[in-house]
């Protein structure tokens, strides 16, 4: 049975990796980055083991539960899912690079007065899934935006809190652009 | 009252900013120094001896510090049964039972040394029904039950497996049913489902090889239970043992069971004083933790033809799984409440907790209410209907209100039931045709409510301390767990109330036993009472300092002073106001400090009796709440689609009225999912069929319907402001209002969870061959499955 008995990916495994890293550049949170790493790893584990950043978060390790989301070429990814090794040249952005300077980015501040966030485990892959999603849509129906973060679990909140930030934040970027126009 | 400053406003969540820029740290993030990592080889088998471990192959692979099994870890746990080893002991009880853990360098080196660890059994009989287990004969799945140690709580059952029996007795309900003019008798299912917290579970443990001190990370919701649980099992004076708090990514009871922990810590004693590590993957956690109770429930009343409850029994079988865990008082909260919210004079409750070969079962959210709520409230609903009556009108003539006498001997005071009752069956247009009123051909529409009592844990102590330093800077020491629910702002609303300073000078230090004062526990919808009072009592007391020597400075007397805004002036002189960082600067100096204690227990709480279930004062206060579900059906498929729901729920006094409201959507989410789709399947070796979020169907954005939350405040005469607890009620009658709104569309009733397409279905199926039979007073006995 799978769930338990599991059986061991690397059997006999040495306990030493150094023979198989591979050397990858990489832009995190627009900052370019030369990384050795294990291939097979996968980018989630790059990012919260040996890059100690823990923002994004692991619910289940399968794809199943859209908490490890990352944007990869700007576009949502499960982290859990992505090969390190497939990682050479990628533009990666996390939850850590998601604060435009010292401000809260419009999704994280919608997010966070509207009650969007409660044991806030699910929050920073809401969050990147929000931000690709706005990024394409400016203006979605509430449809959309339950379809959009369909693949995003949340055990805490029931949605609903969500849905009101995500609209919260799509009028609070629209009204950002149309003062930057202004301005 | 007072004009409240911050109590009753929808303040942002003070752990909003951390948790939305990704800084929070939580218990599965996890680092610390040096630390190892471990991993677990679980049981294969359901009940079995183990006849030989063999774990020379694992110790010898390179990286790998230490192997353990039972033999190395002689120790046994359990909050009132101490029937729980933290690795198997020559015995295996359910599949996805610890029988051995590694520490090593990584996480593959300890999997690959896990799957060098070789292990024999020999197979027991082994049971999977609550039912089954406790059949006369059947063979006994802790053959030691006798000799654990246990609280005095513990009432041994009459038939084998039983480790608990509950019982309530008032009037005589054998008479009641002679009485009556009609009885019914039925039998309600509820599987088991999983708590499914999106963060795993996970622990880090370390003992000080110099001074045996044993420290746990976790996120566990009741750090001093599960401290005093660690030092009873491992026999060390409380001092030696410290938990310290990350955040916590969600629990619903689960995390404040000890699973990983016992294995963190028996590695722990083996690597020298490193740290180890244990987290639980997905699946893991799913099986090798706790889950909700699954539940058959009989239940049978007796009316009279004008409405009244006469009489009513209620027998429960819950399946504990294989360990007792939180099992007793599940079972004795759980069927204490179980005949409903209504004056009844002849009750009976028998509730048995059974082992069985299954996953252990534990708290959840609503601690057993949710199981017999579903039976209950659709067995109101069932009656209502062979009397003839409108199931509104049948429950007001019957529902507690202020003053009743329940019938477990408490005269009840501040019942704000019969208001949610009216407000949410107004909501749902209860009597009205609903709103589409020409559905589609093969789509059946239905309402339906259900209502609910939920007791809290009682009697339990909170106590705290509120500090405030010479920058008047304040911060909460309490021993609340956030848990997602909030807690950390509610618990600042009421100091920022009480020394009415701006809520961002207010902080809430975190969780280490070593420093934090006393707290039961952060369950049973308990915090906001116990907590806030104890909060509330502290910031007085700091209050009473800082105003003391400000009456000195500013050399008037106390009642002369008026603070705002964090800052202490005389009323009506022009003098100007003192900051509180001003007043300890000028009387203590700039290192100055002021401190206030406070603790609170409802000291008039008695636990119920354990030969009839009474008790004058059985919680600190009752959560009143009812649910309204409008439901489409389509009969094709079986498919329940939800077109709106409505939660009206008694909250006391909402502290903050949007995390109120955020408590109860979630609820009510959690409550859709057990009700239409979420069901732990386990097969007939005990092995679970679906432990991931593939299998195992969570709700999703998509699957919820318009959710109208209605807030009723019917003020407690000893909450803080009022407030009474929230955070479990929300789930507990979603799903019997979702079933009587089905039965109400379909005609035909389903006794059992979930309310999935192909259970709907063949409901219907079945309906069209078997009509119901016809509606009468008679006596009647449907679903004859009799009690024993
Ligand atoms: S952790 Fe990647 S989808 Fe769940
Ligand atoms: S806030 Fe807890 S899982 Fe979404």
């Amino acid at each position: 049975m799978q769930c338990v008995a599991v059986p061991a990916i690397f059997p006999g495994w040495p306990g030493e990796r150094g023979d198989i890293n591979k050397k990858i550049r990489i832009t995190l949170n627009g900052q370019e980055r030369i990384l050795e790493v294990v291939p097979y790893r996968l980018l989630l584990d790059l990012l919260r083991d040996e890059m100690g950043m823990t923002g994004t978060k692991e619910g289940c390790g399968t794809g199943d539960c859209g908490a490890c989301t990352v944007l990869l070429h700007g576009k949502p990814v499960n982290s859990c899912l992505v090969f390190s090794g497939e990682l050479d040249g990628a533009d990666i952005v996390t939850i850590e690079g998601l604060k435009i300077g010292p401000e809260l980015h419009p999704v994280q501040d919608a997010f966070r007065q509207d009650g969007g966030a409660q044991c806030g485990y699910c929050t920073p892959g809401m969050l990147m899934m929000t931000t690709a999603l706005l990024r394409e849509n400016e203006q979605p129906t509430e449809e959309e935006i339950r379809f959009a973060l369909s693949g995003n679990l949340c055990r805490c909140t029931g949605y609903a809190k969500i849905i009101q930030a995500v609209q919260r934040a799509a009028e609070m970027m629209r009204e950002k652009k149309i003062t930057e126009a202004k301005g | 009252m007072e004009k409240l400053s911050f109590v009753g406003k929808s303040i942002t969540r003070v752990d909003a900013e951390e948790k939305v820029t990704g800084s929070a740290i939580y218990g599965y993030d996890l680092v610390l120094p040096d630390m190892l990592y471990g991993k677990v080889l679980f049981s294969t088998r359901p009940h079995a001896i183990i006849k030989r471990i063999d774990t020379e192959k694992a110790r010898r692979l390179p990286g790998v510090h230490a192997v353990v099994t039972g033999k190395d870890a002689p120790w046994t746990h359990g909050e009132t049964i101490k029937d729980m080893p933290f690795l198997a002991q020559g015995k295996v009880r359910f599949v996805g039972e610890p029988v051995a853990a590694v520490a090593a360098v990584d996480e593959d080196t300890a999997q690959a040394a896990v799957a060098l660890i070789e292990v024999e059994y020999e197979d027991c009989p082994a049971y999977f029904s609550p039912e089954e287990a406790c059949n006369p004969g059947a063979v006994l799945i802790h053959e030691d039950y006798d000799s654990y140690r246990k609280s005095d709580i513990i009432v041994p059952g009459p038939l084998p497996n039983i480790l608990e029996h509950f019982k309530l007795r008032t009037g005589n309900v054998e008479a009641g049913f002679r009485e009556s003019d009609l009885v019914l008798e039925q039998r309600y299912v509820v599987p088991a489902i999983g708590h499914a917290a999106l963060e795993p579970h996970s622990a880090h443990a370390q003992v000080d090889p110099e001074s045996g001190k044993v420290t746990v990370w976790v996120a566990n919701d009741a750090p001093f239970r599960v401290l005093h649980e660690t030092a009873e099992a491992l026999g060390l004076p409380k001092e030696k043992i410290r938990f310290i708090n990350p955040y916590q990514g969600g629990g619903f009871g689960s995390k404040g069971a000890m699973k990983v922990e016992t294995i963190a810590i028996a590695l722990a004693y083996q690597t020298n004083g490193r740290p180890v590590r244990v987290k639980f993957n997905r699946a893991e956690t799913f099986v090798s933790t706790i889950t909700r109770h699954e539940a058959i429930v009989y239940i049978k009343s007796g009316v009279k033809r004008d409405g009244t409850l006469v009489a009513r029994q209620v027998r429960i079988y819950w399946g504990a799984g294989a360990y007792a865990e939180k099992s007793p008082t599940v079972c004795i909260k759980g069927s204490h409440p179980s005949p409903g919210p209504y004056r009844i004079p002849h009750v009976q409750v028998d509730g048995y907790a059974v082992y069985t070969n299954k996953p252990l079962a534990g708290a959840f959210r609503g601690y057993g209410v949710p199981q017999t709520a579903w039976a209950c409230e659709q067995h109101m609903d069932e009656l209502a209907q062979r009397l003839g009556m409108d199931a509104l009108d049948f429950r007001l003539k019957n529902v507690f209100v202020d003053g009743d006498l329940s019938y477990w001997g408490e005269r009840l005071q501040s019942v704000g039931l019969k208001e949610t009752l009216l407000k949410a069956t107004e909501a749902i247009g209860w009597g009205k045709k609903t709103g589409q009123s020409n559905p589609p051909k093969g789509i059946r529409i239905g309402k339906g409510f259900a209502c609910i009592a939920k007791p809290t844990r009682t009697p339990t102590t909170s106590t705290a301390a509120v500090k405030i330093d010479s920058r008047g800077d304040v911060m909460i020491l309490a021993g609340t767990v956030e848990i997602g629910q909030g807690c950390t702002t509610i618990l600042s609303q009421i100091a920022a109330e009480e020394l009415q300073v701006p809520i961002d000078k207010v902080r809430m230090h975190s969780l280490d036993t070593d420093l934090i004062p006393f707290d039961a526990s952060t369950t049973s919808s308990r915090s906001t009472y116990h907590m806030g009072n104890a909060v509330k009592r502290a910031a007085v007391k700091a209050r009473d300092q800082i105003t003391e020597m400000a009456a000195s400075l500013f050399d008037t007397s106390k009642e002369n002073l008026e603070l705002s805004n964090g800052k202490v002036r005389v009323k009506d002189r022009r003098e100007p106001a003192l900051s509180f960082g001003e007043v300890i600067c000028q009387k203590l100096g700039s290192d100055g400090v002021v401190a206030g204690d406070g603790a609170y227990t409802f000291e008039m709480g008695k636990d119920v009796d354990p030969q009839t279930g009474h008790s004058e004062h059985a919680s600190a206060f009752y959560m009143y709440a009812t649910q309204a579900a409008e439901v489409a059906v389509d009969e094709e498929t079986g498919r329940v689609r939800l077109i709106r729901m409505v939660a009206a729920h008694d909250v006391g006094k909402a502290i903050n009225p949007l995390n109120c409201v955020a408590q109860i959507e979630g609820g009510l989410a959690m409550g859709i999912g057990a009700a239409l789709h979420e069901e732990l399947v386990i097969d007939d070796h005990g092995r679970v069929k679906n432990p991931s979020f593939l299998d195992y169907h969570l709700v999703t954005s998509l699957d919820l319907p318009k959710m109208e939350t209605i807030i009723v405040e019917c003020p407690d005469p000893n909450g803080p402001y009022g407030a009474k607890g929230l955070g479990e009620p929300g789930l507990a009658p979603t799903p019997a209002a979702i079933g009587n709104a089905v039965a109400n569309a379909l005609g035909t009733r389903i006794y059992e969870l979930p309310l999935s397409p192909e259970r709907v279905y063949w409901a219907i199926q079945t309906s069209k061959k078997n009509p119901s039979p016809s509606v009468s007073a008679e006596p009647v006995v449907s679903n004859p499955t009799s009690f024993r």
